[in-house]
């Protein structure tokens, strides 16, 4: 069933935009440790915003390997960069202050291993398909470390397993509500997963450009970024929930409106269809 | 098949390449060693049950009837849907499954986890032939074999030209059932390995009782289990690059390649996992 998918020409190279995701989410990220040296919540943000920047770098690496045609569909792609992605992320979220850097490390072994797998066990033989695999990998462990950090407003493991609920005017330490133990990771592993998967997938074939596919891959993340927000409330303060709600809500207005103009860009004449009126009173 | 390279298109099996398995030898050895080494012998019987999980996923997803884009036009045989897909959902349900029967012990957990997945294998692949059959109007019919091994059932009389073959046969059921029972069953096994460290480990790093820690350590095994599960069916669905009919499928005799590459990436994964909590207030 393998088929060639088209991918336009042209645009940021791949080595480019590459730089911009890995640096410009490993800064984002970092940014969030203002936590924890002003004792606030306010800075949770920025690791939503270390997503996107990582959402964007692997979905114009899903761009590229799957225009080798890999005949398992695009999803799969998203797929095993979650896989990945989240063992390394947690794994990384132990080290403390060093949390980013070694995901970072983490997600290259696991990808590393994963695509030397591909390409010499299971002959794939796909130029790119291990250091797209390392890419992934990488990118998958940033949306999840990021996702978490938002909902939590510390990437370190304590604070992703420990919340407190007051009970009576008394404020008890409980591993419950938190991020681990309520399972919310898994629903960022989803968001992050449907965020990855979903831009190259809609917006593939003839015609694809570039900066119509990053910024949806944009919108998705903003889009994943407002549950996040929502699910924030329960365990930062809120104002610091509802900065995080407002920033994803602009960002995913903008985005949304830049992809839709692009795409009228791209498109050979579109419509705009009103709805159907109905004559007053019956016909 | 692409321009740009990727997978040959040759009659026979491609072998794994030698150095692909050396490294995979090398690999497994490597992180069997370092499971010793920070986990004593709890950590390589885990380790061991993480391989042979993973092992049983990959196994299974060589059963489950794809069909990709081409079976929701009728034109190939099996469950329109991509592998990645497909294999999560089965595995899913049946870590659901062997996460509920958990405390009942290994035996009934690992029989919860297969029953689970196959069950949801059955259900879907009974509604694709209801909606096949009652709703598009076509029969069942393999494309790769004349004769249903099971049941003796002809195909080519069947089988609408042009086409490779439609709907579900009865082999194919039986397959994405036996599918859906290793995958559940392997996803299972993940689940209680990292369970069992997990509940010995937290509680005297966090000075809990094993109540306590319980929705955390629920919480990381499960979203490690689906981790691995994804990794293990991605790499699977490489192996099988498109759709598969069934254990009757030329296809079928590769996944010797998919065995091995899935024992390195879980056991690769699998270590980080098992050694997620070595780190915790080191740094």
């Amino acid at each position: 069933m393998s088929v060639k998918i088209e991918v336009g020409a042209g645009g940021i190279p791949h080595n480019q935009v590459l730089i911009y995701g890995l640096v410009g989410s490993l800064v984002l990220i970092y940014l969030t440790y203002l936590n924890t040296y002003f004792q606030t919540q306010y800075f949770a943000f920025f690791g939503g915003l270390a997503a996107i920047a990582a959402l964007i770098w692997g979905t114009d690496t899903i761009k590229h390997l799957c225009s080798y045609g890999l005949g398992t569909g695009v999803p799969s792609a998203g797929m095993i960069a979650l896989g990945s992605g989240v063992v390394a992320a947690l794994f990384g979220a132990t080290t403390g202050i060093f949390a980013p850097i070694v995901t970072i490390i983490i997600a290259a072994i696991i990808g590393a291993v994963a695509g030397l797998m591909a390409n010499h066990v299971v002959r794939m033989d796909i130029p790119v398909m291990i250091v797209s695999l390392i890419e992934l990998a990488i990118v998958g462990a940033m949306t999840v470390l990021g996702l978490a950090t938002m909902a939590c407003g510390t990437f370190e493991f304590l604070g992703m397993i420990t919340g407190t609920v007051s009970f009576l005017g008394f404020t008890v330490q409980t591993y419950e509500t938190s991020v681990i133990g309520g399972s919310i990771i898994a629903v960022i592993f989803m968001l992050g997963a449907i965020a990855i998967q979903h831009s190259f997938n809609a917006c593939l074939g003839p015609g694809e450009q570039q900066d119509r596919t990053l910024m949806l891959a944009a919108e998705c993340g903003f889009l994943s970024m407002i549950a996040v927000a929502i699910i924030s409330f329960a365990f930062i303060g809120t104002y610091a929930a509802f900065i995080a709600l407002v920033i994803s809500i602009i960002g995913w207005l903008y985005t949304y409106t830049k992809y839709i103009a692009l795409s009228k860009r791209d498109a050979y004449a579109w419509l705009d269809a009103q709805p159907i009126m109905e004559p007053k009173g019956g016909a | 098949m692409s321009a740009l390279g990727g997978p040959k298109q040759t009659g026979g099996v491609q072998s794994p390449t030698a150095m692909g398995i050396v490294l995979s030898i090398v690999l497994i050895i490597v992180a069997l060693g370092l499971a010793y080494f920070l986990v004593q012998m709890a950590g390589v019987i885990a380790l061991v049950g993480i391989i042979i999980g993973g092992v049983l996923v990959a196994f299974g997803v060589h059963f489950v009837p794809v069909g990709g884009a081409p079976a929701a036009m009728g034109q190939s045989p099996g469950i329109a849907t991509g592998v990645a897909m497909l294999a999560a959902g089965a595995g899913l349900a049946g870590l659901f499954g062997g996460a509920w029967a958990a405390p009942f012990g290994l035996a009934v957990a690992l029989a919860g986890g297969a029953v689970g997945g196959g069950l949801l294998m059955a259900i879907t692949c009974t509604m694709v032939n209801v909606i096949y059959i009652f709703g598009m109007g076509i029969p069942a019919a393999s494309g790769k074999v004349d004769k249903d091994p099971i049941t003796g059932d002809t195909f080519p009389e069947y089988k609408s030209q042009g086409t490779e073959g439609h709907g579900l046969p009865f082999i194919s059921w039986v397959g994405g059932v036996v599918g859906g029972a290793l995958g559940g069953l392997g996803g299972t096994l993940i689940y209680l390995e990292l369970l069992d460290i997990y509940q010995a480990q937290l509680p005297v790093l966090l000075n809990a009782t094993v109540e306590q820690i319980a929705p955390v350590a629920i919480s990381l095994a499960g979203i490690f289990a689906v981790g691995m599960f994804l990794i293990n069916a991605v790499l699977a669905a490489y192996n099988i690059t498109g759709t598969i009919e069934g254990p009757h499928d030329p296809k079928f005799k590769r996944f010797p390649r998919a065995i091995i590459a899935a024992a390195v990436a879980s056991a690769v994964a699998g270590f980080f996992a098992i050694a997620l909590l070595e780190l915790v207030g080191v740094f």
